[in-house]
């Protein structure tokens, strides 16, 4: 999980721009400046093109919601990027 | 290695690589551009920004670089030319307008930006006392979808309800324009419908005459066929089609923030708006500059000669090179200049055009043909200077890369696009940049590569005569002349927008303002066409000239080069006098207003007999001609023929 924190941390620097961001598993969205609904998409456009991965609509809204924090972003992505469990023999 | 020479090599690295290679230059070039603006070398951080700015880009890449441009924009002094725009929509364009501001900027012009609230754009339209009217843009950008129309059909209504739905609907997007254009006089840029990717019918959708997307294509045409000259549609349904409809319109960006498209195709849409824009303001290049081994044909025609060069039917990657050729012939037939500049043997360069059956090109396609060993870079020079046009009106089309990198080196003006190694790809490659926008075609256009033929007779026919009255004698010119109309609206903007050397204040006016300035009793507007034994020249001068009191003030005169040392000058000078006469004013006065290209006309009102009553600071000198002192007339070699005046 530290390894893909610190890949979402380069993302998040180069996003908003600013190379002291430094995330932790409760950063919220109100902890980073600039990050309104624009940087949003600008932060998921920037985070599925470097994983390519794809967010449904109900989870790019849910992770700017009320509660939700870096910790859960990052497990997110993590389901995402698991490779899928193999069948049973 | 200096800062500049660093910022400027970092730049070279980055264009240079290969699409999918560029993550790690690009990183290099925007830290080397954030220094430089912490450093306070802000003309070359912008230099080298605006060359950054690609179409190709992604979205994330575009996003980064206008954030630079946002630290810089204001620590510049202002850009010659301004685009005052006014932008308003039914979905979000926040990043669309940052984008569109980016490649403007990325062409040297300034954008001064009004973005009405998301959704509004009837009671902005309707309003006289709206934000829109407050601001006064230039341009109005009217960025819709299939969303807002108003009369999309029922599935069981007949061809004949549908009819009626479409006139409706036309109807009421044209009472829109005329509304904003009678209160401001702006050009608009209405977006048409991009279809949705679903068809509840499938197949059948566009047989039935209630289906969506038959009905968001027959407005589509309808907009294009009735739409007035003040008005450009733009195509954003074939956005959505070039990119494939269903990851243009990208559902989940659209519920999540009403994005118009999806996020990666907002380069791409907010390009073609801006190339638009470019359009209307004259900057579009003119000519398109070809290296030829590798870029005509496969292959070297020095080392492998005619038949082993690789080009036409019977060889996959000969015939990708034809097909390119095919798309720069018909270039050329859109009036297009086209050039070649080669490292090669000229005879044996031109013998592949005069021999080669699978040749689509041919000699008399080429404007200016350069093969020799010398530098890329001069020769870039000479054609510039032959054909009579800016640097900045070039392309460069060249396979090799390291010519590519030597051009843009020496001869920054000119543009140069990265080339894929694979000829099928090159079409797409030059097309991304919308180099060559068209907001109108006339005759003109497409006549004006036979101008440059027919010129050349006219240059024989020159030698064979003793003099120059003789000389123009022969020519048997006829002008036509006469207001402004419809006919000649068009392409008189387009000479007021794009002329830079015979024009003697450069002043740019838009198809709207031209209309305005027909409807007014205080302008006077004239338009020159001329023919001669050798063909027709077509409209080749504009002048306007206000009624203020008892003096008639030219705000503009200006000649295509191509008719230099006519005498069309002294013949408008007749013909102006005459005017003021008629007017009953007693003076008429002229300015000129001095730029890097108009040198040519410093001396253009002594020689026509005015008087010089001012010079400012800054180099405009003003004149002026007495009409009572008595004038004797020019003596000129055409005919005149007045056209409804």
């Amino acid at each position: 999980m530290d390894d893909l924190r610190a890949a979402v941390q380069v993302i998040f620097r180069d996003v908003f721009d600013d190379p002291e961001i430094a995330l932790q598993e409760n950063t919220t969205a109100g902890d980073i400046e600039g990050w309104d609904s624009l940087m949003h998409i600008n932060l998921i456009v920037a985070i599925e093109k470097q994983f390519r991965v794809k967010f449904a609509t109900a989870e790019i809204s849910g992770l700017k919601s009320e509660g939700q924090n870096v910790g859960s972003l990052l497990q997110l992505l993590a389901s995402k990027l698991a490779p899928p469990p193999r069948p049973v023999k | 290695m200096t800062a500049q020479h660093d910022l400027e090599s970092r730049l070279e690295e980055f264009l240079s690589a290969a699409e999918d290679e560029r993550q790690k230059p690009f990183r290099e070039l925007t830290t080397a551009l954030k220094d430089s603006v912490k450093a306070e070398r802000f003309d070359e951080a912008a230099a080298v920004l605006r060359r950054a700015t690609l179409p190709s880009l992604d979205y994330t890449s575009l996003q980064t670089l206008y954030r630079i441009f946002a630290l810089l924009h204001c620590r510049l002094a202002s850009p010659k030319q301004v685009a005052r725009l006014a932008i308003m929509s039914s979905f979000t364009t926040k990043q669309l307008t940052q984008l569109i501001e980016l490649f403007l900027f990325a062409a040297g012009v300034a954008a001064e930006i009004y973005e009405a609230d998301y959704g509004v754009f009837h009671q902005e339209i309707l309003d006289p006392d709206s934000g829109l009217y407050d601001f006064k843009p230039k341009t109005l950008f009217l960025a819709t979808s299939w969303r807002d129309l108003l009369h999309t059909p029922a599935l069981s209504d007949d061809l004949h309800k549908v009819r009626t739905l479409v006139e409706a609907e036309l109807a009421h997007w044209s009472s829109l324009w005329e509304m904003v254009h009678d209160r401001l006089g702006c050009q608009i840029v209405q977006n048409n419908c991009a279809s949705p990717p679903w068809r509840v019918l499938h197949n059948h959708e566009l047989r039935h005459p209630g289906g969506l997307a038959r009905f968001v294509s027959e407005i589509n045409r309808a907009f294009v066929d009735h739409a007035p000259a003040f008005v450009t549609i733009h195509d954003a349904d074939h956005l959505a089609a070039t990119a494939g409809r269903w990851s243009w319109a990208s559902e989940r960006f659209f519920h999540h923030a009403k994005l118009p498209c999806a996020p990666e195709y907002l380069p791409d849409y907010a390009h073609s708006i801006s190339s638009i824009i470019l359009a209307q303001l004259g900057l579009v290049k003119k000519c398109l500059v070809l290296d030829l081994d590798n870029t005509l044909w496969g292959g070297v025609i020095g080392d492998e000669g005619l038949g082993g060069i690789r080009l036409g039917q019977g060889d996959a990657e000969g015939e990708a090179f034809q097909a390119f050729q095919r798309y720069v012939r018909d270039l050329r037939l859109r009036g297009v200049i086209i050039a070649v500049c080669s490292k090669n043997e000229e005879a044996l360069a031109r013998e592949v055009f005069e021999k080669h059956p699978e040749m689509v090109l041919r000699l008399d396609d080429i404007s200016r043909f350069i093969a020799n060993w010398n530098d890329k870079a001069s020769n870039l020079n000479t054609i510039a200077e032959d054909l009579n046009i800016g640097l900045n009106s070039l392309v460069f089309v060249d396979d090799n890369p390291a010519e590519r990198a030597l051009v843009r080196r020496f001869v920054p003006e000119v543009a140069v696009p990265e080339l894929p190694a694979d000829p099928s790809e090159f079409i797409r490659a030059l097309e991304l940049h919308r180099y060559f926008q068209v907001v109108s075609l006339g005759v003109e256009d497409y006549k004006r590569t036979e101008y440059y033929q027919t010129n050349a007779a006219r240059r024989e026919a020159q030698a064979s005569t003793r003099n120059v009255d003789e000389f123009l004698e022969s020519l048997q010119m006829v002008a036509r002349i006469g207001p402004i109309d419809a006919t000649s609206l068009e392409r008189s903007a387009q000479l007021i927008n794009r002329s830079n050397q015979f024009n003697l204040t450069t002043r740019r006016y838009s198809v709207a303002d031209l209309l305005a300035f027909t409807k007014s009793e205080n302008w006077i507007t004239r338009t020159v066409s001329l023919a001669d034994r050798f063909g027709d020249n077509g409209l080749i001068s504009v002048l306007l000239a206000k009624l203020e009191g008892e003096v008639l003030l030219i705000d503009t005169w200006l000649m295509s080069c191509r008719v230099l040392k006519r005498g069309v000058e002294h013949f408008l000078l007749n013909h102006l006098y005459k005017v003021a006469q008629e007017q009953g004013v007693n003076k008429i006065r002229g300015e000129y207003i001095p730029t890097v290209k108009n040198g040519l006309v410093r001396d253009h009102y002594a020689q026509l007999g005015f008087k010089q009553i001012g010079t400012e600071e800054d180099g405009r000198t003003s004149w002026e001609l007495s009409i009572t002192e008595g004038f004797t007339p020019r003596r000129v070699f055409m005919q005149e023929m007045r056209t409804n005046g």
